[in-house]
């Protein structure tokens, strides 16, 4: 009788104890479920996403963390393909301890996810510039980047009203992100009264572009535009593009101006501008945001890590200002959130979930890249 | 008319390394029977080990390129050994398997070891290349051209001209029998994948100034090569790289005057016609079916 007794106590104990210690893990932390290409061929931009998310996440659990509690990131790799994307969600989406998601910087694996999105009824904030992501009728997306039709309208207004440039040749990737910048950029550009006279898209991944260059010199166009995905294909097109003779200025998405580019085409990009989200110097936070990144990680900051920073900061003050994890309540907070200051820009949420409006045009000043000018638009 | 000769000359050079990819299959084919999809994976590795010698330990260029190349003739042993020696009697499916495998293993190992930056690697010359008339020549597209013609002529003495090149083919075509002759089969098996994966690494050191060091380097370039394989002939030296120059040429044609986006599709569209009109590609094959 005792000693059962004593069993029993002892097996009650420890069955509680047991709870407790669970119970109390479990809450200590808010999770976020992240979705980012830890394998394939946008492994390097996971890489600098995860550095600025743990940049943020650092600052704001030293600041005391969201409702007294810890964030802690819970990443899933999407294998940077559309399947890998839909499953690394999948095994996120499960789980009910996750408040929240930062989802691919890739618009095309954002757009296969999408629906998944919809049903687990999550804030999921986004790095992809597709427009139409925030026009899908999905409440749960979140960009924290400037879309597509805000980086057209910046490189045709740069190209038109700063250059005097009106033949335009326009290169493009033929993935989601790639056609839609082709055809923000061709809309922007029919708004000055002016047709590209070469529209040319080509597939990711490709050993040679010797076609397309001379296809641009043929075209006889003055000023050369392009939507690149992938870095190395870049590097390939620019290598090319000086090795054929096309001398023409050249302004770019995104992407000519990271550090990979900068690393793999260099003198082959000298000259050249593009439009970026991120510049060291467009703001006070964002050089703020620069120093932090160089002395964490002694590489400069591009605009890979710097919304995957925002998005973690946003998160947190969505969180903290809505007082609740409950969806609804934190989408909201999202939606107010006004004048905030972040490494990408002002942060001005509209009810489409677009966050930023507007676009730094860069210049790549012998391999340096400089801030040229802001341009903020208020369609 | 300086359009089209630019175009052919682009296409002669991606061409060249789609051969040169293609050879070291052929070799595996010919002397081990082994349909090796990790061939891409020895242009990759051979790419990093020249990286690691040239850029990282300051190895000169040229003894960087031999040793880079001496490295991946013993990694290609150690290969036979893993992938291939423990499978070798249960016919070829099993070994394919076994290579697409160890592809994805190689592929993520690096990307683990060395992470996903893609590196840039310097070329033999320190001029980019020069005009002929209006025609651009890229100076690494002509040292390839130049390498893979070397290494054909090179392949070709060594199997039609030489007692080894005789029994390598010996020891392909019926093992058991070569045994019985007295060839050292192991011998044989373990010569040729540490020759293939040597001109693999040959490849990889080759194409890393043009394509960028990085982990997808291999499956950029073995699919295609592989699919010159079976345009020119399944096992044929010559078909090899006649094989590669045509889908180099096709593609490049095919992309400026009709489409770009469907680039890749002409040297695809290409491997289907001759699968259904000409199977045994452009070189057929002398042994209809090999044991």
């Amino acid at each position: 009788m005792v000693t059962l007794s004593r069993r029993a106590t002892l097996l009650g104990a420890g069955a509680g104890l047991a709870l407790r210690t669970t119970g109390a893990r479990a809450e200590d932390t808010l999770k976020i479920g992240v979705v980012s290409p830890l394998t394939g061929p946008a492994a390097e931009s996971g890489q600098f996403k995860q550095n600025g998310m743990q940049l943020a996440l650092d600052a704001v659990n030293a600041a005391g963390g969201v409702l007294g509690k810890k964030l802690e990131l819970v990443v899933e790799d999407d294998q940077t393909t559309n399947p890998g994307a839909v499953l690394a969600f999948s095994r996120l989406a499960g789980r009910d301890d996750i408040v929240a998601f930062i989802g691919p910087v890739r618009s095309t694996q954002v757009n296969s996810m999408a629906p998944d999105v919809l049903k687990a009824g999550k804030v999921m904030m986004i790095g992809g510039t597709d427009p139409s992501l925030t026009h899908l009728g999905n409440p749960w997306l979140f960009r924290c980047r400037p879309n597509d039709t805000y980086s057209a309208q910046v490189i045709a207004q740069f190209g038109v009203k700063e250059l005097n440039k009106r033949k335009w040749a326009v290169v493009f990737s033929t993935d989601t992100f790639g056609s839609n910048g082709n055809k923000a950029l061709t809309a922007a550009l029919e708004k000055e009264g002016i047709q590209p006279v070469l529209a040319q898209g080509y597939t990711n991944q490709q050993a040679d572009f010797t076609p397309v260059v001379l296809a641009v010199r043929q075209s006889g166009a003055d000023i050369l535009s392009s939507y690149f995905t992938y870095e190395n294909d870049l590097g390939v097109f620019a290598r090319q593009v000086r090795q054929l003779g096309v001398r023409i200025p050249w302004v770019g998405s995104p992407s000519i101006a990271n550090t990979t580019s900068l690393n793999l085409a260099g003198p082959a990009l000298y000259g050249t501008y593009g439009v970026s989200d991120f510049s060291a110097d467009a703001s006070p936070a964002a050089k703020a945001y620069a120093e932090k990144y160089q002395a964490a990680y002694k590489s400069m900051p591009d605009i890979q890590s710097s919304w995957a920073f925002d998005a973690v900061n946003i998160l947190a003050m969505a969180i903290n200002a809505a007082k609740s994890t409950d969806p609804q309540a934190m989408r909201k907070a999202v939606i107010a959130i006004k004048g905030y200051g972040g490494a990408e820009g002002e942060y001005n949420f509209d009810e489409n979930g677009d966050g930023l409006h507007g676009y730094n045009i860069v210049r790549n000043d012998n391999g340096k890249i400089v801030f040229d000018r802001h341009i903020e638009l208020t369609a | 008319m300086s359009l089209f000769l630019q175009l052919l000359f682009t296409g002669f050079g991606i061409g060249a390394i789609y051969a040169m990819v293609s050879l070291g299959f052929v070799l595996l084919i010919r002397a081990a029977n082994v349909v090796n999809f990790a061939q891409g994976e020895f242009s990759m590795l051979g790419a990093y080990a020249m990286l690691i010698l040239f850029a990282g330990l300051g190895v000169p260029y040229l003894l960087a390129f031999v040793l880079s190349v001496a490295v991946m003739a013993v990694f290609g042993m150690v290969f036979a050994g893993v992938a291939y020696w423990p499978l070798r009697h249960r016919g070829q499916l099993p070994v394919i398997i076994s290579t697409i495998g160890a592809s994805i293993l190689l592929a993520n190992a690096v990307l683990a070891a060395y992470g996903p930056s893609p590196q840039t690697l310097p070329g033999m010359f320190d001029n980019p290349g020069f005009e002929v008339g209006e025609v651009f020549m890229d100076s690494q597209y002509l040292l390839i051209l130049a390498v893979a013609a070397l290494l054909v002529l090179l392949q070709y003495l060594v199997f039609e001209k030489t007692m080894l090149g005789k029994k390598l083919q010996a020891t392909s075509q019926d093992k058991e029998m070569a045994s019985l002759l007295g060839i050292p089969v192991a011998v044989m098996v373990l010569i040729t994948f540490a020759y293939s994966a040597a001109i693999g690494g040959i490849a990889g050191v080759l194409v890393a100034p043009i394509l960028f060091v990085s982990t997808g380097l291999g499956s950029l370039i073995s699919l295609k090569a592989f699919a010159a394989n079976i345009i020119g002939g399944f096992g044929s030296i010559p078909g090899a790289i006649l094989g590669g120059l045509a889908l180099g040429i096709a593609e490049t044609l095919g992309a400026a005057y009709i489409s770009v986006p469907y680039k890749d599709a002409f040297g695809f569209a290409m491997l289907l016609i001759f699968l259904l009109l000409r199977p045994q590609g452009l070189f057929g094959e002398r042994i209809a079916e090999k044991a």
